[in-house]
């Protein structure tokens, strides 16, 4: 391979490199004191760090990312693996295929248009409150202080179809005949479900964590759509504030959140990326 | 069997059960899409006077007017901007999954791990939060007079989406049979004809699955136009949606319509070749299997 082919990875390792250089660009200037008032950058040492995780803010963002984070994990699992349930118990072919595109539609329509949506979906009057009012049921307020729970509401119908594709592929990989002679022997579906698809499910668990994970701690757009700008006390996340930092100008303070930010998808991705290597590369 | 008496009581009834459960998870599924789709042809003020999810008439077309005037011009930059930049990254990310092939089945331990060593910085240039970048990257952007521009635009979002160009064809590109390749090499082929003749044309489902699942990523991208883009005159139609919010439901008798010309064009690829799609998500995780 060390012939003239080596042309083929130079765009890769340009705009890979490119992005190392940006994340360091960032280590670096978490040092120093750069803003609008020190206008030219010195280095600091630890002190920005510290005036940065000990703003209320920052815990407050901090602790709203890693809330949307943890629910959309536990119940972004528990619905893919529910929905690929019911999935894969559907025999014909072409009715499981359409039922599948319809949870996975919402991944291809925009963050943004998608909020656009729900605003006017919880809105109190006209909104889906209108049909919870008909059936009797409580009526929440959406966008109030829980505004950070019908966020994550939003990216359950967005993202579960995720979870729910690889728990799908997870129980085609397994082999036919074990289920079938589990049928033979009297087993029910909720039975096979538990005992053989579950336990068997443990790629797709380890993918669709993963996945769920970094795509909604990276979340930005809805809470800077459902609350209308960078920065509101109820839905303000790592993202949403390092943007409402750097947007007014505290430069090394922004550059502090985006290196805990890429630190802790770190801890997650290279992990991922070592364990994912024998799939994506050496077809294991 | 007689532990089972229950279970097997009702067969029918049980997949009557079935049938009902997936329609009510359909209709909560589809809601969005229908409440999108009717209430884009509300009048003014039948779309803040009537239930949002309730049809009226007559269908007036007002507000796709109004949301065209708006985003007509936003939706031609997308396309011009989205569509190169999806074909460059599947592209280019195919040529580097190709070398990156042949570095990890090499013989040469030194190559496996330097191929290891690309394929974790390109997972990461995939999977990283991107947000936290893009602040050195305007600043960059900035002293080299790009920032705006087309140009640093196209390179911008090169950054992140090469990588997942590179990664998804690494996955498709594992797959295609070694010997076809080693076939090509002692017929003499050097590796340019290899990927072209033998490479790519095996992989291309898979090219287009990466083709396609970028172009709906980069379409419906937020964030890197929000701060890259700094002249009116070049925004992009994933930002252009949010002149129809003021947020915490402040309500603009033209979002629907806006959210509708905003993903029609990433919908009808769905509606079409979603099975494509679908297979670009897979391969981010499993491998392209199932």
């Amino acid at each position: 391979m060390a012939n003239k082919s080596v042309l083929f990875v130079i765009p890769v390792l340009f705009f890979s490199g490119l992005l190392i250089y940006l994340i360091l660009w960032n280590l670096y200037y978490s040092f120093t004191d750069w803003s609008v008032i020190n206008p030219v950058p010195k280095f600091v040492g630890f002190e920005t760090y510290l005036t940065t995780i000990t703003s209320s803010t920052f815990i407050d963002s901090l602790l709203h990312s890693l809330e949307i984070s943890v629910i959309m994990v536990i119940a972004g699992n528990i619905i893919g693996l529910l929905l690929a349930g019911l999935l894969f118990s559907i025999k014909s072919n072409s009715y499981r295929i359409a039922i599948m595109s319809i949870f996975v539609y919402p991944l291809t329509i925009s963050m943004a248009a998608n909020g656009l949506i729900f605003l006017w979906l919880f809105n109190p009057i006209i909104g889906i409150n209108w049909i919870l009012g008909l059936l009797h049921l409580p009526q929440p307020a959406w966008l109030a202080q829980d505004t950070i729970y019908s966020i994550i509401l939003i990216m359950l119908w967005a993202y579960s179809g995720l979870s729910m594709l690889f728990y799908l592929a997870s129980f085609m990989n397994i082999d036919k005949s074990i289920i079938e002679a589990a049928y033979i022997d009297g087993a029910n579906y909720f039975r096979i479900f538990r005992k053989i698809l579950i336990p068997n499910s443990m790629n797709g668990f380890i993918i669709s964590t993963a996945l769920l994970f970094l795509f909604s701690f990276r979340v930005f757009t809805l809470p800077y759509i459902i609350t209308g700008g960078p920065i509101n006390y109820y839905a303000e996340t790592l993202l949403t504030y390092q943007y409402y930092l750097f947007d007014s100008s505290y430069f090394a303070q922004s550059s502090v959140v985006d290196t805990i930010v890429v630190a802790i998808a770190l801890a997650v991705v290279v992990p991922y990326a070592l364990l994912g290597m024998k799939r994506w590369v050496y077809g294991e | 069997m007689e532990s089972n008496k229950y279970i097997r009581l009702g067969p029918i009834a049980k997949a009557v059960l079935k049938e009902i459960v997936i329609i009510i998870l359909i209709i909560i599924w589809l809601v969005p899409i229908y409440a999108m789709i009717i209430n884009g042809f509300k009048s003014n003020t039948a779309v803040v006077t009537s239930k949002a999810l309730i049809p009226t008439l007559p269908l007036t077309f007002s507000a796709y007017q109004e949301a065209w005037t708006v985003l007509n011009g936003p939706l031609l930059n997308s396309l011009s901007l989205i569509v190169p930049v999806s074909i460059l990254s599947t592209f280019l990310g195919a040529l580097g999954a190709y070398y990156l092939n042949g570095l990890t089945r090499s013989f040469n331990s030194r190559y496996r791990v330097l191929g290891n060593i690309i394929f974790v910085l390109v997972a990461l240039g995939t999977f990283i939060p991107y947000q936290a970048t893009l602040m050195p990257l305007a600043i960059l952007m900035a002293s080299l007079n790009l920032l705006g521009s087309y140009g640093g635009l196209l390179l911008s979002y090169l950054t992140f989406y090469l990588p997942t160009g590179a990664l998804l064809m690494s996955v498709f590109i594992a797959v295609v049979p070694s010997y076809l390749i080693e076939a090509a090499k002692l017929d003499g082929a050097s590796d340019f004809s290899i990927f072209f003749k033998v490479v790519l044309p095996v992989s291309l489902p898979g090219f287009i699955s990466t083709l396609i699942f970028i172009f709906i990523e980069s379409w419906n991208n937020f964030f890197l136009p929000l701060v890259l883009v700094t002249n009116p005159s070049s925004e992009l139609v994933s930002v252009g949606v949010r002149y129809f919010t003021g947020g915490f439901g402040t309500l603009y008798n033209a979002s629907f319509a806006a959210a509708v010309i905003a993903s029609f064009i990433p919908l009808i690829i769905f509606i079409f070749l979603g099975r494509y799609f679908i297979r670009g998500i897979l391969a981010l995780g499993s491998g392209g299997k199932a």
